[in-house]
Order: structure tokens, then C-alpha cells, then sequence
């Protein structure tokens, strides 16, 4: 068990704020074992089906950081849905100075 | 880059099924063809469509597919896999592979959690995006290689001469195969995937089973070479493969050889049907050729390019499920027992998702939100694998070859027998090198 917190709003508004989690594990995996809806993750983090999508928080955005190249192009088949702060949450790894992180969860499937 | 493909609007114009779909079925070779329209029809009249003579309700819009890839356990692969095997001659098949292949191995990831998240995950490392982009200059070498030496012939068969042997040579190279028999290989590929085609003969059974046991020979021996001693290759990282699991730490012996067996052939039929759909289109669109060659170094527009020809013709047709307990799907209730047939092609032609269905175009925004690769827990793993053989293909076919025509009449052209792809036999082919 870690202590890192991170919350993320679904689409219906619910949030669901996660206070145990792990450092080096990715948003994805925390928003699946802990029941958060419409993160589905089909391909397992592998960055290429896009089910993960997330919206970062403006405020965390800088910290979060950027999506690389292949992140970038994988994004790209859902660009209905993409925004400038959209990141695929299995490419972001928790890492301390993510404790509190902030996301809404992409319309999906 | 968007535009409308003819044949679309035929098929759509002059439905082959006629009014009467309840008589039609997709066991009928005509309609496997030349499937569109069926397919309409089945949204529009029935969607949830049982077909009697194959023996399953025919899921086809794009929502009730995604119902059913969302729950695993309602609909499970592992049942409905195993009803489709070899059917109407499963028993005899058995025996013959067990007797003379080393025996029947299930097929691992064919299976529903919790035992498929443990073989999936496994598996699914092998081929991230990440990954993949970096094997990207080694599969340029090796696609370039073998148009380079078709370039000059001026003539050649598409599929056979170019998309089998390219999609066999790269699998083969990420398994650690080496000295392989590309032939011998398509010849397995066409064995196992007609074990869920439903349209062979008894005849056709025996030799596809003859054909399983020559490819379960050669696997079994590789595995034990790489159990002896390990290499730098898939088949070895699959043998030696630690799972998180104290009473299952390792992958067991059958677990490893249908792994390895999945790998082989799941990919290869299904990228070289999409490299023949592309080369089909690159012969009788020469505009979409021309239009491709302007996008040679722009990846954004090839990747996109390759998203919307694997939405518009996907290779695989269907796979299927079976319901584990009674529930209603499009307003049909299905007992438990039933066996479904999963149409990821209707669903890519849905207008409900996709306007405009049937033309092509790169644009769209939701372009990866096509089923060709399915989706849920099951979504194909080589997709990212899938992506690249095929975007690769389409740039340096037209880099290096321009004049692309078909060397037969369209309607020559013929479809393997089953339901379970859409695959061109063969694709002859004349070209010229570009200027
Ligand atoms: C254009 C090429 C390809 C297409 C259209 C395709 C299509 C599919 C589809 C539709 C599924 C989902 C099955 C289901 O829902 O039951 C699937 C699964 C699978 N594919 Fe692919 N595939 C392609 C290439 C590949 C390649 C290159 C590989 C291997 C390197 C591969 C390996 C697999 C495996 C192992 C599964 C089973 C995954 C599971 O059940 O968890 N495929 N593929
Ligand atoms: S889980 Fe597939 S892209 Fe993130």
C-alpha cells in the first residue's frame, strides 16, 4: 500500500479520490483496481487503444508533464475527444511530487 | 483525404440479399464476398439475427458489440471459441492432432479471466506502441527489401508474393524463427484459422489437421531448444517467463506452445488481408495511391490512413461468443447456451457511429473507435505490431511503385471460404517502378 492521493471526476461527475497509491504505478492501473468508471485500459498500458484517456488538471498539467511522440499519435484516433491538457492516464507514473493529482476521466465508449 | 469507394455504393445500391433476409446466411460464399449489405440489412431488420444454418445469433450493431466485449463473463470466449473449433468434426480433429501432433492444445488466451489475465499479460508486453516504434527500421528493411526485388518484374501476386511472405518474415524475426519455410507457414496459418471458419469440408478437415500437426512438431521442437537454453527471442522470454502467481509461477508447457502458436498465426492472415486490401485499393483507386504518395513523410496522415482502411475493411469479419446465462441484447433475450457471432465489420459500418460508413475517409475523429481489433479484454494484442507492418507497407509500396493496376478483372478476384475473415486469395498485380 502507498500513500500517494489522486482523484478523478467521471463523466457522470462522480469523484472518486484514491489516498493509497503507489508510486510507479500508472493512473491507469489505480483507476481500474479501484472501480473508477469509464477508464477501461483494453490493451493493458501498452499506449495503443486510447481507452484510458484523461484529462489533466490545469493546475497539475505542468507537473504531469507532456505526451510523447507514440502517446501523441495514439491520441490522435480519438481527436474528437482530444484537448490540449488529454493524456493517456497508463503513461503517467505516480511519482511523489504527483501526490494529489487531479483528472477527469475522457467520454469514451 | 476522403472519397467514395464505388464498389461501396454498388453494394449498397444493388443489395445482393435482395429484401429476403431472413433466407440469406453467412454460410452463403456470395454474401461472405460481398458482405455490406447484409449487414445493413441485419442493423436496420434484425440486429440481433439468428442464422440458422450457422447455428448463431449474428450481433451487428456497433453498441450491442460493445455490450458484449464489456462483459467477459456474460459472453464468454473460452465457450464460444470452443463450439466454433473444428465444428461438426471436433471429436475426430482431436484425435488426430493428439495422436500425431503431440497432442491437443487448447488454445491459452482464448480463455475468460481470471486465468486469461494471467496469459494476456504476458503476452500484451511484447508488442507495445513503444516497442514497436523502435522494431520500425528493421521492418522498414525488411518490407523495402522485398518490394525492392518485385520493383523490376513489373508483375507480380500482391498477396502471395508480398503480403504473406512480409507479414511471415516479421513475425518470424520477433519469435527468434529462423530458417522458416514462408510457404509451409501460410499453409499452418490457412490450417488453423479454418478451425473457426465454419465452411470446411471433412476432406479439407483432414488435411488442415495433417497441416496443425506438422506445425505442432515444429513448434514443440523449437520450445524445447529454447527450454534447453535460452535465447534473444519471444519464444524463450515466453518459456522463461516469471508470473506474478505462487502456485502458477511459469507458464506450463502446453500454455507456452499455444502461446507461441497464437503469435505465428493470429497475426499472419490477418495483416496480410489487410496488405491485400490495401494493395487492392492502391489498384483499382489510383487516385488513393496518388494521394498516399503526398503523405510519404508525414506520419500523422499515414497512420490515420491505415486506422481508416482497417475501419472500412476490416480483415477480421467475426469471432465469436457464447452466453453464459440468459440476458436480453438489442431487444432479443438469449438463453444461456447461445452462440453468437461478433460482426466487428457490421459495427465499423454502423452510421449510428459512423457517419457515412462507407467511404473513406482519414479524417474522421473517432477513427480509433472502430472494432476491427475488437475491444475489452480480449482487444487485439498485435495492434500496434498490425499498425506499423501495414503503415510501412502503404509507404514504401508507393515510394518506390507507381502505375499499380490489377492484372485480372474485379470480379475475379475470390475471398478465402469462412466467416470468421475477409481475405483475397490472390491478387495479381502489374506495376512499374516510379520515375
Ligand atoms: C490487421 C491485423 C490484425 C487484425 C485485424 C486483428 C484482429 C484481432 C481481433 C478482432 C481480435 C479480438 C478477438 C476477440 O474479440 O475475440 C484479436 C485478438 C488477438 N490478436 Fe489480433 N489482429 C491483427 C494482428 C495481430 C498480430 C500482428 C498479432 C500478433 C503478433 C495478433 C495477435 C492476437 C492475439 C494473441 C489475440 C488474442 C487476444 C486476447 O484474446 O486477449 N493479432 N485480433
Ligand atoms: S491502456 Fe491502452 S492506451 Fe492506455
Amino acid at each position: 500500500m502507498g500513500s500517494l492521493r489522486v482523484t478523478f471526476v467521471q463523466q457522470d461527475g462522480v469523484e472518486k479520490t484514491v489516498a493509497d497509491a503507489e508510486a510507479g504505478a500508472s493512473l491507469m492501473v489505480v483507476a481500474r483496481t479501484n472501480g473508477v468508471e469509464g477508464i477501461f485500459g483494453d490493451c493493458g498500458g501498452c499506449c495503443s487503444c486510447a481507452t484510458c484517456h484523461v484529462y489533466v488538471d490545469p493546475q497539475w498539467q505542468e507537473r504531469v508533464g507532456p505526451a510523447d511522440e507514440v502517446e501523441i499519435s495514439t491520441l490522435d484516433m480519438v481527436s474528437d475527444l482530444q484537448r490540449s491538457n488529454s493524456r493517456l492516464s497508463c503513461q503517467i507514473l505516480l511519482r511523489p511530487e504527483l501526490d494529489g493529482v487531479r483528472v477527469e476521466v475522457a467520454p469514451g465508449e | 483525404m476522403s472519397m467514395d469507394s464505388s464498389e461501396a455504393q454498388v453494394q449498397a445500391a444493388g443489395c445482393p440479399v435482395g429484401g429476403d433476409l431472413l433466407e440469406a446466411t453467412l454460410t452463403d460464399p456470395v454474401v461472405q464476398a460481398r458482405p455490406n449489405a447484409f449487414y445493413q440489412a441485419l442493423r436496420s431488420q434484425d440486429p440481433v439475427h439468428f442464422d440458422a444454418k450457422l447455428g448463431m445469433y449474428l450481433v451487428s450493431r456497433y453498441e450491442d458489440l460493445q455490450t458484449v466485449l464489456r462483459d467477459p463473463l456474460t459472453f464468454s470466449v473460452q465457450k464460444g471459441y470452443a463450439e466454433q473449433y473444428a465444428k461438426g468434426f471436433a471429436a475426430e480433429f482431436k484425435e488426430i492432432v493428439t495422436r500425431d501432433g503431440g497432442g491437443f492444445f487448447t488454445d491459452a488466451i482464448m480463455s475468460d479471466p481470471p486465468y486469461h489475465t494471467r496469459i494476456r499479460k504476458l503476452m500484451e508486453k511484447a508488442f507495445t506502441a513503444h516497442r514497436v516504434k523502435l522494431l520500425e527500421p528493421q521492418i522498414t528493411a525488411i518490407v523495402s527489401g522485398m518490394i525492392e526485388r518485385m520493383a523490376d518484374k513489373g508483375a507480380g501476386d500482391g498477396v502471395k508474393e508480398f503480403a504473406v511472405p512480409m507479414t511471415i518474415a516479421i513475425i518470424c524475426a520477433q519469435l527468434g524463427l529462423d530458417h522458416f519455410d514462408a510457404q509451409r507457414i501460410q499453409r499452418w496459418s490457412i490450417a488453423v484459422t479454418a478451425q473457426i471458419g465454419r465452411m470446411q469440408t471433412r476432406e479439407q478437415m483432414l488435411a488442415h489437421a495433417k497441416d496443425i500437426c506438422d506445425l505442432q512438431n515444429y513448434l514443440i521442437a523449437r520450445v524445447r531448444e529454447r527450454e534447453a537454453e535460452p535465447r534473444e527471442d519471444m519464444i524463450s522470454d515466453l518459456v522463461h517467463a516469471r508470473i506474478d502467481d505462487p502456485e502458477h509461477p511459469k507458464l506450463t508447457f502446453s500454455e507456452v506452445v499455444s502461446s507461441v502458436r497464437a503469435l505465428l498465426i493470429a497475426g499472419n492472415e490477418t495483416t496480410a488481408t489487410a496488405l491485400g486490401n490495401l494493395l487492392y485499393i492502391f489498384a483499382t483507386q489510383p487516385e488513393m495511391a496518388a494521394r498516399l504518395y503526398q503523405y510519404v513523410d508525414d506520419d500523422r496522415m499515414l497512420n490515420r490512413f491505415v486506422e481508416e482502411l482497417l475501419r472500412l475493411e476490416p480483415p477480421v469479419r467475426g469471432l465469436s461468443r457464447m452466453v453464459t446465462r440468459e440476458v436480453e441484447l438489442g431487444g432479443k433475450v438469449l438463453p444461456a447456451g447461445a452462440h453468437l457471432l461478433l460482426l466487428y465489420a457490421s459495427a465499423n459500418d454502423d452510421e449510428q457511429e459512423f457517419p457515412c460508413p462507407r467511404s473513406f475517409d482519414a479524417n474522421r475523429g473517432n477513427l480509433g473507435r472502430h472494432l476491427s481489433f475488437g475491444a475489452g479484454i480480449h482487444r487485439c494484442v498485435g495492434l500496434s505490431l498490425a499498425r506499423m507492418e501495414i503503415k510501412v507497407a502503404a509507404r514504401e509500396f508507393v515510394r518506390r511503385l507507381d502505375h499499380i493496376k490489377l492484372a485480372i478483372a474485379p470480379e475475379e478476384i475470390t475471398y478465402l471460404p469462412t466467416v470468421a475473415t475477409r481475405s483475397i486469395e490472390r491478387l495479381p498485380l502489374t506495376f512499374a517502378r516510379r520515375a
